[in-house]
């Protein structure tokens, strides 16, 4: 049995440590190796080994940039990521809650709508006028909410698959305990969803943290900044220094690796969990 | 009258158009231990979960400690549960399972740990009351249910099959803990069972259900000694008794003809069904001896476990004097015929 077991995986090892070379660790290094060179170097774009190690000018460069705009992207950043996920927290366990445990016929709509959510693609100019029409345009507040919307359906599914694995017989005796229905959520349901929460926290909000795009059509303003919009600044269309670029982004980087490998274990357990054993 | 602690009247539930309890009309007497039996789907547990108040009542009336509950909220009712799975809070200690209840009636400190350690000693597990129920074994699991409900200081205890996911040696453990349960408490208790031996067990009182209806209300023995129904005959006792139909009961001036295989003699050379032993099964006290009597069918026997036979035999078998059961064609008792 042993001997069936080791000859199989020796090249499908080879290959998947091959392909995990080529997706994960061949960008990464190019990226390191990029922000450590001279601006000349760097334009170069290729594997070469650093000619002078330019670490920490770079870094203090791109700091400092545009009067520390660096910094107010990252406040900015971590504001609309800490709210955005705060609030998808709070919403999507009450949504799956409720989806998950009482049997209405409002359930079938609200289910059509958390789908649409998920399938049909946001329209980004009337978004525009009614956060216009609400003031909310070009506003942390209003791309938080922004963040939240687009995020919910997401959040709501995993929420409601990990709610609905957990017996009904534990409500049922918190209901005969005396526990009103948002007790029952509270002090029964929520100290249970820790692995579920995890999960959302970290996909949640490493998908805010790095979104470009959303930042870009609905938070215009030099003061409104995200990080992912800092990386304009080292390219344009006639000079870019990719020294700097690079440099930029193995910083931004930092905050979603240190989430990822904070709950990197949780996030396996709250995927594949929605059981609790009684 | 004597006062009661639960008393249905016309109690009936439909889920849409198919009605699952048939109006059910039952009185327990205060302190008494009732047990719910019967085949599964008979809509033993949608009462229960009625009498609860966690399903709500298609129409009728419930009331318990002579208070009319039917639409009082399940925590108003003076009842507490113990579910199948125990439904313990798995984030919470066996002390804060225990004491939830408590807390959430906003209960001082103090006045919850005095009653939880209470229930603990009264559950012999005061040493446990610090673990998660994941570090508890089955039979502690249960305590820890049993100590949830018991703090509520209910009116009504009721249990929804608590024993059905224990093995059979703790299972007997606790039929007995529930009993002695039982008599140090006083309350009244409501025991749904699919099981027959736990009903004759454990029961005061026994209600058979069938269909959504009440089969007969009675005491254990009362049960044994006169099933009013074939249904009940053929689900009281074990091994079942003997049900014969067809032209064999219709010989004996019934339309269903019972009589239980402990009351079955054989003998080699005369009586009322000669056959042949088909099968025999020694459990060592006794033994059941399957006959397969001439044009009447399989008739099972049980005798003092050392007869010697063997299957092949043919022997004669005669029911007891007295202890014959004849249902009429609605499955009712013949009272008048044959009286026992």
């Amino acid at each position: 049995m042993r001997q069936r077991r080791s000859r199989r995986p020796v090249w499908v090892g080879l290959a998947a440590m091959a392909a995990f070379l080529a997706v994960f660790v061949i960008p990464f290094w190019f990226i390191f190796l990029q922000a450590m060179k001279d601006r000349r170097g760097a334009g170069r774009l290729n594997f070469a080994w650093p000619e002078s190690w330019h670490f920490w000018g770079n870094l203090v460069e791109v700091v400092q940039t545009r009067d520390y705009l660096l910094l107010l992207a990252f406040f900015n950043s971590i504001l609309i990521t800490l709210g955005a996920v705060t609030l998808l927290v709070i919403f999507a366990s009450m949504v799956g809650f409720v989806l998950s445990r009482r049997r209405t016929r409002l359930n079938g709509v609200v289910m059509a709508l958390v789908l649409a959510g998920l399938m049909i693609p946001p329209a980004v100019v009337p978004t525009i006028w009614v956060l216009q029409g609400l003031n909310l345009f070009k506003t942390l507040h209003g791309m938080i909410l922004i963040q939240v919307a687009y995020g919910l359906s997401f959040s709501i599914l995993l929420y409601r698959a990990f709610i609905a694995g957990i017996p009904r017989e534990l409500d049922e005796a918190a209901i005969i305990d005396g526990a009103r229905p948002w007790q029952v959520f509270l002090r029964v349901i929520l100290p249970l969803l820790k692995p579920v929460t995890v999960t959302n926290i970290v996909v949640q909000s490493i998908g805010i943290f790095n979104d470009f795009t959303n930042p870009l059509y609905y938070l215009p303003g030099r003061e409104n900044v995200t990080v992912q919009l800092t990386l304009f600044n080292f390219q344009s269309q006639f000079s870019s220094q990719y020294n700097l670029l690079f440099m930029n982004i193995l910083l931004i980087t930092i905050p979603p690796l240190i989430v990822f490998i904070f709950f990197n274990r949780q996030i396996v357990a709250g995927m594949t969990a929605g059981a609790i054993k009684g | 009258m004597q006062m009661t602690g639960l008393t249905l009247a016309g109690v009936t539930k439909s889920f849409g158009a198919v009605q699952v309890i048939k109006g059910v009309d039952l009185q327990v007497p205060v302190g008494a231990f009732c047990v719910f039996v019967g085949p599964s789907g008979c809509g033993k547990s949608t009462l229960l979960r009625m009498i609860s108040g966690l399903d709500e009542v298609t129409a009728g009336t419930i009331t318990i400690g002579g208070q009319d509950v039917t639409w009082a909220e399940p925590s108003a009712r003076g009842i507490a549960m113990v579910f199948q799975s125990y439904a313990l809070y798995p984030h919470m200690t066996v002390a804060q399972n225990i004491g939830f209840g408590l807390s959430l009636a906003r209960l001082p400190k103090d006045q919850i740990a005095a009653k939880v350690a209470h229930a603990a000693a009264l559950l012999q597990m005061s040493a446990l009351l610090d673990r998660k129920p994941k570090q508890l074994s089955g039979g502690q699991r249960q305590r820890v249910a049993i100590g949830r409900a018991i703090v509520r200081d209910p009116k009504v205890f009721l249990f929804d099959e608590p024993l059905s996911n224990l093995d059979a040696s703790l299972r007997a453990q606790m039929r007995l803990e529930l009993t002695d349960l039982h008599k140090r408490i006083g309350a009244t208790m409501i025991y749904v069972t699919h099981d027959q031996v736990e009903a004759m067990t454990m029961a005061d009182q026994i209600v058979v259900l069938n269909a959504g209806r009440i089969e007969q209300v009675g005491t254990p023995m009362e049960l044994y000694r006169a099933p009013a129904t074939a249904f009940v005959a053929g689900f009281i006792g074990s091994p079942r008794m003997n049900l014969l139909g067809g032209p064999a009961a219709t010989g004996l001036g019934c339309a269903t003809y019972g009589i239980r295989p402990e009351h079955v003699a054989l003998s080699t050379d005369e009586g009322r069904w000669p056959g042949v032993v088909r099968h025999l099964e020694r459990l060592g006290p006794d033994a059941l001896v399957y006959l397969l009597a001439d044009g009447v069918g399989e008739i099972v026997a049980r005798v003092e476990g050392e007869t010697p036979l063997a299957p092949g035999d043919r022997v004669h078998a005669s029911p007891l004097a007295g202890r014959e059961h004849r249902f009429d064609d609605g499955g009712r008792r013949m009272m008048s015929i044959h009286p026992a």
